[in-house]
């Protein structure tokens, strides 16, 4: 149980759950997408100790390179009004029915919890710790050569979809 | 052996879950919704991720990698609509949408 592996492990759901709580938490979105980059570096620590690095890499240069931009071009476009005190940067955002979305959530995890722990899951018997990366690379060129195109291709539509429904119509 | 049981990536995986899904219906704030699915999506991706380990094929793995990219594609696209409706509304609140029933 003391291993370091499972210390890291400690640390990563801290980090982890700690700031996707505070996004729950916050009305500010800045701090909000702040937030979430931090859950975006745990996530990938997750991903790391589940020996899957390429996952990590991936999903490290994807959401805190690419979308986290995203979203903060969006908050910066769509600023709507200054705060109630005043003050220049304060994004504040409306809130309503608190006690039933906790309340829901807190049911939500409770439950997905129990269930999980009735299951009993088959397992692989030893796990493979090495760098998965010519795997996958082989896969994708292989067996999931055209679901890899096909993806490809979808997200060229999608992006370029997005600069059109984004350009100013008038 | 030193790894980690499956049923803590799992229990990770419930706690981001059930966050995101609280975000959803407590913010009034379009951009933060959408976090929250993000949150929500990840939560399910980690499940992928952590039942693929020691698979030998990768499966799980592949399939998280297709699930990233789809999830760029709607992050993309939901921007680009936001920042449509809020050229037109000059507000993005959820709220602000009622149906004349």
């Amino acid at each position: 149980m003391n291993s370091p592996l499972m210390i890291g492990f400690l640390a990563l759901t801290m980090l982890t759950c700690g700031s996707a709580f505070f996004m729950l938490w916050t009305k500010n979105v800045l701090h909000a997408a702040l937030a979430m980059f931090m859950t975006m570096l745990g996530l990938a620590g997750f991903y790391v100790l589940a020996f899957a690095d390429v996952m990590a890499v991936s999903h490290l240069m994807i959401y805190v390179g690419g979308v986290l931009i995203l979203i903060l071009f969006g908050i910066m476009m769509t600023g709507q009004r200054t705060s109630k005190t005043g003050e220049m940067n304060e994004l504040f955002t409306e809130q309503k029915g608190r006690f039933w979305s906790f309340t829901i959530g807190i049911t939500v995890f409770l439950g997905l919890s129990w269930l999980l722990e009735q299951q009993h899951f088959y397992t692989f018997a030893d796990i493979d710790q090495h760098s998965k990366l010519g795997q996958v690379g082989l896969s994708f060129m292989l067996e999931y050569s055209f679901p890899f195109e096909l993806t490809g291709i979808f997200l060229l539509i999608a992006l370029v979809g997005a600069t059109y429904i984004a350009k100013n119509h008038e | 052996m030193n790894e980690i049981p499956l049923i803590f990536f799992l229990w990770v995986g419930a706690f981001l879950f059930a966050t995101g899904l609280s975000i959803i219906l407590i913010k009034r704030n379009v951009i933060f919704v959408l976090m929250g699915v993000e949150l929500m999506l990840n939560a399910a991706n980690l499940n992928l991720i952590a039942f693929s380990r020691g698979d030998e094929q990768n499966q799980g793995l592949m399939m998280g990698l297709f699930v990233l990219v789809i999830g760029v594609c709607e992050m993309s696209i939901a921007l680009a609509i936001i920042l449509q409706v809020y050229r037109r509304f000059k507000k993005i609140d959820i709220d602000q949408f009622q149906s004349r029933n």
